[in-house]
């Protein structure tokens, strides 16, 4: 949450080249890809209808051509997918490299192949075999082959320290380095990837676009992996950097003005359609309202994000449309710290999720954008089912304080300043209201506020703060980033609960590890089933809004498919003009 | 002539003595602890702790402040936390556009303004004198924000005349070489592009300028009025010679010097401003550097571009004050 992460990979291409017969085979049932839900579970792409991305229509026949000028809230951070974590870059750079697997194009979830045509899992979870396609061609006129896949995993697993310390590998801390054992590469079509332990995350997390495959040669040629990273070309802007296999190459990245990238005319999944723009210019601009002037004007032709407030002057005005991407990936919690008096009282802290109207909170505002989440994720997460958290009742609330034997009911609430966050579009405004809301059976709130950055965040994930207002933007849409990676998995040295929220269930967080252990979707849906059903009980935090990001583009634009997470590739898009 | 350059220099190094220290306790006073703020929330401590010691927080406070002078009297600026490249690297790629911008909101200012303020004084006391005042006083409430948010809405939103954001039509495919779009324009023998960079730059120039206008508007008409009445230009006219020939000889001659002045003060003014205006209008300048800087918690680069602005204000005052002996010969630089 502290940066925007997105969840985002490669291209969208697999899908449409295995229904246009192109040879990519999706992985038959038998290997079951550990992240597909079973049908029961609501997979993201089988998510309720009001969540379901609303696709731009295809009419009429695409035309060749043409620039698509695309404005990003801002700039682009380095030019090595393995080094951001931000959403602008990985936006950008998921256009131009490509992932081993994606996410079928407008869904949260749904695996699909990309630069491996299959994979397979062994039993035990350890060894996942990925089946490397054959004919692709990275921009620089070099093979995508295993050796080269391999070249990319070993780099991860060995990247300089000092990139480390400068803070750039968030992904490959979080998922490569505890994860990975050994990756060979035992023919040139084959890849087998060893992990430590089995984890039923690590094929969405391969989806995303910081474990994108780059051209080796490139690798080599720009300094990747030089000690010192000022000598680093490859990420900071080249030549050559970012060198991929997508259907667009990067061209050239003036920083703080426009990043350029131009059809790749070689495309392998061409047959699936597209890329027909010639060109895509990124150009950040930061300021919303400028933002929105730049798209009114006709300057840019789509807008990754505008502010809710401003959707209603786009869904007025018959020159642009609104992007409505589905679903969404986070959520905001109202959270309490088990720790402190008088959270550490279980009926204090279930009386609190009674006493506050969510459903009021989320109509005031979200603009629309926004749903009260049912389990502690976001709508249509794999596994994630629906739990019961307390009905909005400030008479339970009543009586589950008396109930609870607390006497004294002040405390600090705590809201940040300087912010806003998808999951949290006006903090000091949510705060008033929850604040009533607690006032109304009995709580004695004190208000307290700080800057977000650093004094908010550093509070707040050392479990200074008693109640506090805060959430998470998703890293890859699963129930583990939310419920283990983000809030109550232990951790640490020594290992334990998590500080932010101190919460100790261990029966819980040994439910997690034994979902993300299990190999079968039946063992993970029954372990994650579990560790809800223990979390929930607890009441730990309450979950408050999981919100949409909308976007804005030219009436002209064709071919978008809207994505949740963000991962929207421009193969397939197209001027109508 | 020298000796005065030399005594301005040595003097400017109090000034940039005081300026360094302040802005070294402006980076250590603010709350928080900056490691923490690049890493983010989930960062173990011995991460926080490495980064502590990249940026040379874990030494005492007067260890580090040397370093940091020894750095810069070295030419050493630091490194973006960003991407770790030299923050001379990153300004040089990004002062064209900064440039760009400040001398064509200048440009405006002066342009403008200085005739805007002859001309109230001319008519001292009239209608229009009192129009100009109120056009000052307009131009120097507005906040910059808003009035570049509100050209933009008007001019290319409603008007559609004038491009809202950006300094080139991304659509014209120009490869930018040394981000002097104008110039690049000009090397590319591409005059449709010069015109589409000006055009770009119209908005954000008078978003800019407007304060400085108004400010340079008020000092003019002052400065003009006050020579006005001063005796020899009484000779002047009562020798018979044309109001032009009395306006341009021995009024503005002398009128001049305060509002050179001020046009130098003003540049203090615009790199200020360049700050709001490249957000408002996505002009990929010093500016923008700057708030994205401030937004990734990248003090040093904050801490050393606001050095470097002030380092380029001192210079432009010096200019100023070595271009009073050229205006006024009277004025001995001994």
């Amino acid at each position: 949450m502290v940066r925007y992460r997105l969840l985002a990979a490669g291209a969208i291409v697999a899908i449409v080249a295995a229904a246009c017969g192109q040879g990519a085979s999706p992985a038959p049932a038998t290997q079951a890809p550990a992240s597909e839900a079973p049908a029961t579970q609501a997979p993201a792409s089988e998510a309720p209808a009001t969540q379901a991305p609303a696709e731009t229509p295809v009419a009429g026949t695409p035309k060749e051509g043409g620039t698509f000028v695309v404005a990003i809230p801002g700039d682009l951070n380095r030019t090595d997918p393995a080094l951001v974590d931000d959403a602008n870059s990985t936006y950008v750079l998921s256009q131009v490299l490509e992932t081993l697997v994606t996410l079928k194009p407008g869904t949260g979830g749904e695996i699909v192949p990309a630069l491996a045509e299959s994979w397979s899992i062994s039993p035990d979870g350890l060894q996942y075999t990925f089946k490397i396609r054959q004919g692709v061609k990275f921009h620089d006129g070099t093979d995508l082959d295993a050796a080269a896949v391999k070249t990319n995993f070993d780099r991860w697993m060995t990247i300089p320290q000092a990139y480390v310390d400068l803070g750039y590998t968030y992904y490959i801390d979080t998922v490569i380095t505890p994860a990975v054992k050994s990756v060979e590469a035992p023919d040139p079509t084959t890849v087998v990837v060893t992990l430590n332990d089995a984890n039923s995350a690590f094929l969405i997390q391969m989806t995303l676009t910081p474990f994108a495959i780059s051209s080796p040669k490139a690798l080599v040629d720009g300094d990747a992996s030089a000690p010192d990273f000022a000598n680093n070309k490859y990420a900071t802007g080249g030549p050559p950097a970012a060198v991929g296999t997508g259907p667009f190459t990067f061209k050239s990245w003036v920083p703080g003005t426009e990043v350029v990238l131009v059809k790749n005319p070689g495309y392998w999944n061409a047959a699936a359609g597209g890329p027909y723009l010639d060109q895509v210019t990124f150009k950040p601009i930061t300021d919303s309202t400028a933002t929105l002037n730049a798209i009114q004007a006709g300057e840019v032709d789509l807008v990754q994000a505008i502010s809710p407030v401003d959707l209603a002057t786009v869904q007025s005005d018959a020159n642009l449309q609104a992007i409505d991407r589905g679903g969404s990936c986070n959520v905001g919690l109202l959270a309490m710290q088990s720790s402190k008096p008088p959270f550490d009282n279980l009926k204090i802290r279930q009386a609190v999720a009674a006493a506050v109207n969510r459903q009021a909170l989320v109509d005031a505002f979200f603009g629309g954008a926004g749903v009260v989440p049912t389990t502690w994720s976001p709508p249509g997460t794999a596994y994630a089912k629906d739990v019961a958290f307390p009905a909005y009742d400030p008479e339970a609330a009543k009586q589950l304080i008396a109930e609870s034997g607390v006497t004294d009911l002040s405390f600090d609430f705590w809201y940040p300043s300087d912010v806003t966050r998808a999951y949290m579009p006006d903090p000091k405004g949510e705060f008033e209201a929850i604040l009533r809301d607690l006032e109304a059976v009995g709580f004695k709130p004190n208000p307290k506020t700080a800057p977000w950055r650093p004094d908010y965040l550093a509070a707040e994930s050392t479990g200074e703060y008693p109640m506090w207002l805060i959430g998470w933007n998703c890293d890859w849409l699963g129930i583990d980033n939310f419920l283990y990676t983000a809030w109550f998995g232990y951790r640490g040295d020594p290992y334990g609960p998590n500080p932010e929220f101190s919460y100790k269930n261990d029966a819980a967080n040994q439910a997690m590890l034994d979902a993300l252990k299990a190999t079968d979707p039946a063992g993970q849906e029954a372990a994650w089933g579990t560790a809800l059903d223990l979390v929930t009980a607890d009441m730990p935090a309450l979950p408050i809004a999981s919100a949409k990001t909308p976007g804005a583009a030219a009436a002209y634009v064709k071919g978008l498919i809207p994505s949740p997470t963000l991962l929207e590739i421009f193969q397939g898009v197209w001027l109508d003009k | 002539m020298i000796k005065y350059i030399v005594r301005r220099l040595i003097g400017a190094i109090p000034v940039l003595i005081g300026l360094s220290i302040i802005l070294f306790a402006f980076v250590h006073l603010l709350p928080g602890d900056p490691a923490t703020a690049i890493l983010g929330q989930h960062a173990t401590p011995e991460r926080v702790a490495k980064m502590r010691a990249y940026l040379g927080l874990d030494l005492p406070l007067w260890q580090q402040y040397l370093m940091y002078v020894g750095g810069i009297l070295q030419g050493d600026f630091g490194s973006s936390v960003i991407n770790n490249q030299p923050l001379l690297k990153e300004l040089m790629t990004r002062f064209p556009a900064t440039i760009e911008l400040t001398l064509g909101a200048m440009i405006y200012a002066a342009g403008v303004g200085i005739p805007l303020g002859r001309y109230a004084a001319r008519h001292a006391q009239g209608w229009s004198d009192g129009a100009v005042t109120v056009i000052s006083l307009v131009g120097i409430s507005i906040p910059v924000f808003v009035l570049g948010l509100t050209l933009q809405y008007i001019f290319a939103v409603q008007l559609d005349v004038l491009p809202a954001a950006g300094r080139i039509d991304p659509r014209a495919n120009l490869q930018i070489q040394s981000n002097f779009i104008l110039i690049d324009s000009l090397l590319m023998g591409r005059p449709d592009l010069f015109i589409d960079g000006i055009s770009h730059l119209i908005l954000p120039a008078i978003a800019l300028g407007s304060i400085p206008l108004a400010i340079i508007a008020r000092i003019t008409r002052a400065s003009v009025l006050d020579v006005s009445n001063e005796d020899h230009v009484r000779t002047a006219r009562a020798k018979g010679l044309t109001e032009r020939r009395v306006d341009g000889r021995h009024i503005m001659r002398n009128a001049w010097l305060p509002v050179v002045t001020v046009l130098g003060i003003q540049v203090g003014g615009l790199l200020a401003g360049a700050v709001i205006t490249e957000t408002v209008f996505a002009w990929g300048g010093v500016g923008r550097f700057v708030v994205e800087a401030i937004n990734n918690r990248d003090y040093l680069v904050v801490q050393n571009t606001i050095l470097i602005f002030a380092l380029v204000f001192l210079a432009v005052n010096l200019i100023v004050d070595i271009l009073y002996a050229f205006l006024n010969p009277r004025i001995r630089y001994a």
